[in-house]
């Protein structure tokens, strides 16, 4: 039996799609050239819709700390916040993008939280009030957290035009003011983002000089 | 008795336990020890000042958090080793914010209870009242203030004390690794200080005194009498790892009863670890 025609069009332009993919390295750097890690960088293509989410994202409690401390997801994923110490945790979030509380619980709560609203959410904990983390909500599927070498790599990117950019939980001002556009096409390209950063004061783990906080 | 209501409750409530192990060990020096008013009289000396305590911390409600805890401190000095201490003590304490998050505004209402043990006459049992309140500025400055009743009682009424105590401080934190405190006590109440007699100006207004050889030659009187104390004080606390911060504090403080004043000038340095 010959193919069809439709068959043989559909097959040749998911192969040339695939042909065309590209990957995209971002670099990013704090105003002084130090790595900067746990920045989200993130691709949106020029006029395409988004794919759906494809799968839940976890942030854990361990060790009296979330991990990971950077999460990225696309808009409209669930998100399940288990704990896996053997204390209670009382996890919440006062940003606008998304407010919840999850009251005081062991183990894995009933329901994930779905991030329906693209943002940047600050995670806190109730009892421990060093344990922080944040999750970019994003409204694209092509994003990365940099690792400790202020480098991710975007990849199976369609080709075509995007918008990148990136956001790091000290980042002064918004991220547009820092977004580039970039071609992608078959191969790796590379971009450099330089990130102005707030000093990190974030809440201690090691004995303080405040009263109010664990005790 | 908050000793045994502590234990009682400590041990009931392991199943929801949440452990807390706190140490600190360090160097303390008073400029004054001997809170003399003339400088023949003064007597500095450094000590090694430890503390570990375990506590305990229910959450109750969302807002509400009870803890308990036991502790062992002791203070051994360089030169005049009739001030060194050990002893152990027991707190409980119920804090309450109002809301969620570390910026939430709190109340703390706190009682510590313990002996302490020299092996001189200046043993006994101190109790320690204390309210504190706190609320954050904004994610780097946060102030805190509250009031303190002590009471020590000892088997030598001369060394029972009753003081008062009101503070106010504000806490700064710099980086994510360092923290500064700028404070100020105002402290009403027993004060015990030694002059080599005779010294009709003191005894004149001391509530009761007696002849010591604390500080050894000459023989001191100690005067017992009603003192008010401005201090002034500052402390840096430096994250060294995840568990474990090094602190430095200096405070001036300035005791009157008139026309009786002396000045003490304390630097302390510690180690603090907490899991």
């Amino acid at each position: 039996m010959r193919p069809s025609r439709g068959f043989v069009v559909l097959t040749v332009l998911v192969f040339a799609g695939d042909l065309l993919a590209g990957s995209l390295e971002v670099i990013v750097k704090d105003d002084k050239g130090r790595p900067g890690s746990d920045a989200v960088a993130y691709a949106v293509a020029a006029g395409a819709a988004s794919a759906a989410p494809k799968k839940q994202a976890v942030v854990d409690q361990r060790d009296k700390q979330f991990v990971p401390y950077v999460t990225a997801v696309q808009v409209g994923t669930a998100v399940i916040f288990p704990n896996s110490d053997n204390i209670r945790h009382h996890v919440y979030s006062f940003s606008p993008a998304k407010k919840f509380e999850l009251p005081l619980y062991s183990g894995v709560p009933a329901e994930p939280v779905v991030f329906d609203k693209v943002g940047f959410i600050t995670l806190g904990c109730n009892i421990h009030d060093w344990m922080i983390a944040y999750v970019a909500v994003l409204p694209t599927p092509y994003f990365q957290v940099t690792r400790q070498d202020g480098r991710a790599v975007l990849k199976d990117l369609p080709a075509g035009q995007y918008t990148v950019q990136v956001w790091h939980p000290a980042l002064k001002g918004q991220p547009e003011a820092l977004a580039q556009r970039i071609d992608v096409g078959g191969g790796t390209k590379s971009l450099l983002f330089t990130l102005p950063l707030k000093h990190d004061v974030r809440a201690k783990r090691a004995p303080g000089l405040t009263t109010g906080g664990y005790r | 008795m908050t000793l045994s209501i502590v234990l009682l409750i400590l041990f009931s409530s392991f199943a929801r336990a949440e452990w807390r192990f706190e140490g600190e060990t360090g160097v303390v020096y008073n400029s004054n020890l001997s809170n003399s008013d003339r400088s023949a009289d003064v007597r500095d000396d450094w000590a090694w000042r430890s503390d570990i305590s375990a506590a305990n911390g229910l959450q109750l409600t969302r807002d509400l958090r009870l803890n308990l805890g036991a502790d062992m401190r002791g203070e051994v000095w360089d030169r005049f080793d009739a001030f060194n201490t050990i002893g152990p003590g027991a707190s409980a304490g119920l804090r309450y914010r109002f809301g969620l998050g570390r910026q939430a505004p709190w109340v703390l209402l706190e009682d510590r209870f313990g002996y302490d043990r020299f092996h001189t006459a200046q043993s006994g049992y101190d109790n320690v009242l204390n309210f504190q309140t706190g609320i954050a500025l904004s994610d780097r400055i946060a102030l805190e203030g509250g009031y303190a009743f002590e009471s020590f009682v000892s088997p030598n009424d001369f060394y029972d004390r009753q003081v008062h105590r009101g503070n106010a401080r504000m806490v700064f934190d710099v980086t994510s690794s360092l923290q500064v405190t700028v404070g100020y006590t105002y402290r009403e109440g027993d004060v015990i200080s030694y002059a080599v007699p005779p010294r009709p100006d003191i005894a004149r207004f001391s509530i009761e005194r007696e002849d010591q050889d604390e500080f050894g030659q000459p023989l001191r009187t100690a005067y017992k009498l009603l003192g008010r104390t401005h201090a002034l004080s500052f402390s840096i606390a430096y994250q060294l790892m995840k568990y474990a911060s090094v602190q430095l504090g200096y405070e001036y403080a300035i005791t009157t009863h008139d026309p009786l004043q002396y000045e003490n000038h304390l630097v302390e340095a510690n180690i603090a670890v907490a899991y």
